[in-house]
């Protein structure tokens, strides 16, 4: 055993693991502080209040008349793109055929489709003052709306979404904003300041900071995550190392 | 005490408590942010490219389906195999019609199960090690509201899975090693060691006491490395 023990000194003093350890806790402990920091918010926090959604009702389904609506084979055969899923949506109490034609593994990744009213075949697109109707329906406050705009990503309420969004801003206290999927009309969901607050803080932990021209991604598979994360790794090992060198040293020693 | 003898005694103490946690902590974070999020979940495993609907074989309407199943909701035509179907769901429960005809389909056997495994699989070399039926109970990767489903294990690098919907033949979810390591990673890096339980008091203590341990850890930073106090050091 001790010869093991002194070979391995002699590959690794531990004096350079002690100054191995001194010279990144100087690299790193910002970053560490703040991991630890955030991961206490996140701790604590009230989940909740962090999924924005304070406002947010289900939308209410209505009674449609199946003789009424255009055929299936029909809407397949008017459609000019190819259509590799067709489903039967409802949108502000009215029935429509959400035709999907390019689809990714994830709603949140780049689909395009189109929505054709069931009963006229018409192509309906989702314009600003259908989007606003239909935040509307999701919003359960009385405020009122201050802005509709359309915003592509990154989208910072949303930075993992991949598509083009509806945004409907309201005027409560929480800031509100309502987001719908401009190509379907799909509920993507809502945030507010609550939200927004812990959102902030997850860009903290994911070190997902936009700097050096890099856009916030939402994620934590970034360059500067992974090199501090290595780092501190190596900091944490290193001072294991230290501390079993004390234990076995005898200087935990409780007076 | 001065300051830096404080310091020492306190960050001494409080690692060799939490200190194994910081080596977790690290040793988790790292793998969860080196390991592409994507790659993790699976994505790569599938392939993209959708075959498309033909609309010859949509001889039964959702007008039909609708007189037929009043209670039907989410409605959805799609495809299994090749085959253009009706997925939707009565009170809960998943039922799948073909769109040709109407006529109801039965469940998803093996040699379907592996069909649509492989139709779905991007790997086109892999070759299936196992297919199993999962009726209850479920192992904590999947989901106990896609039951009942096919798992289809792939003899691929990874020990790919895939889980496919026993009632409506969907891929429903994908799973391999490196999703299995880091799921476990994730345990450990909230520490929720004991399962199920939402208010993590452990994991509450533990980071009180690590960001304590740490701030001692800056404050003997500055002792040891700015060159004003090693020289008051050195000359002591």
């Amino acid at each position: 055993m001790g010869k093991v023990k002194s070979n391995a000194n002699r590959i690794v003093k531990l004096s350079t693991i002690k100054a191995i350890h001194k010279w990144l806790s100087l690299v790193v402990f910002v970053q560490l502080l703040i991991w630890l920091g955030t991961g206490l918010f996140f701790n604590v926090m009230d989940h909740d209040k962090a999924r924005g959604n304070q406002y947010r009702q289900a939308v209410q389904t209505v009674a449609i008349d199946p003789q009424a609506l255009m055929a299936t084979k029909q809407v397949l055969s008017q459609s000019e793109r190819a259509v590799k899923e067709l489903s039967l949506v409802q949108r502000l109490g009215q029935p429509y055929y959400l035709l999907t034609h390019e689809k990714a593994l994830y709603r949140h990744f780049n689909n395009e489709y189109s929505l054709v009213n069931a009963y006229t075949g018409k192509t309906q697109q989702i314009d600003s003052v259908m989007a606003s109707s239909l935040a509307q329906l999701s919003y359960s406050g009385k405020a009122q709306v201050t802005k509709i705009s359309k915003v592509s990503p990154p989208i910072d309420d949303f930075l993992k979404e991949q598509n083009t969004l509806w945004k409907i801003d309201f005027a409560d206290q929480l800031n509100t904003s309502v987001y719908l999927d401009a190509g379907s009309g799909r509920l993507v969901g809502h945030s507010n300041d609550d939200k927004r607050f812990v959102d902030f803080f997850f860009m903290l932990h994911f070190m997902d900071y936009p700097i050096f021209t890099k856009e916030r991604t939402g994620g934590f598979n970034n360059g500067q995550i992974i090199f501090f994360a290595l780092l501190t790794l190596l900091l944490c090992l290193t001072g294991l190392i230290w501390t079993i060198e004390m234990l076995l040293k005898g200087r935990y020693k409780l007076r | 005490m001065s300051l830096h003898s404080t310091s020492r005694k306190y960050h001494k103490w409080l690692m060799l408590f939490v200190g194994l946690q910081f080596v977790i902590w690290s040793m988790s974070g790292a793998y969860m942010v080196v390991m592409d999020i994507h790659y993790i979940h699976g994505d790569s495993l599938v392939i993209k490219d959708t075959p498309s609907i033909n609309k010859e074989q949509v001889n039964y309407s959702i007008n039909e389906l609708l007189t037929e199943y009043p209670e039907a909701k989410n409605v959805k035509l799609g495809l299994l195999l090749d085959q253009a179907v009706y997925r939707f769901s009565v009170t809960k429960q998943k039922m799948m019609i073909s769109a040709y005809d109407g006529q109801r389909l039965a469940d998803i056997n093996v040699a379907a199960a592996i069909k649509i495994a492989k139709q779905h699989f991007a790997d086109e070399n892999a070759e299936i090690l196992a297919t199993t039926l999962i009726t209850k109970q479920p192992s904590a990767e999947l989901s106990a509201r896609h039951l009942p489903v096919w798992r289809v294990d792939f003899d691929d690098f990874a020990s790919s899975s895939f889980y496919i919907s026993a009632t409506n033949g969907e891929l429903v979810t994908k799973r391999h090693n490196f999703w299995r390591i880091f799921d476990w990673m994730f345990v450990f890096h909230v520490m929720d060691y004991v399962d199920g339980s939402p208010e993590n008091k452990l994991l509450l203590l533990v980071t009180v006491l690590a960001l304590f341990g740490s701030v001692f850890g800056v404050v003997l930073t500055y002792f040891r490395l700015t060159p004003t106090q090693v020289n008051k050091r050195i000359k002591r």
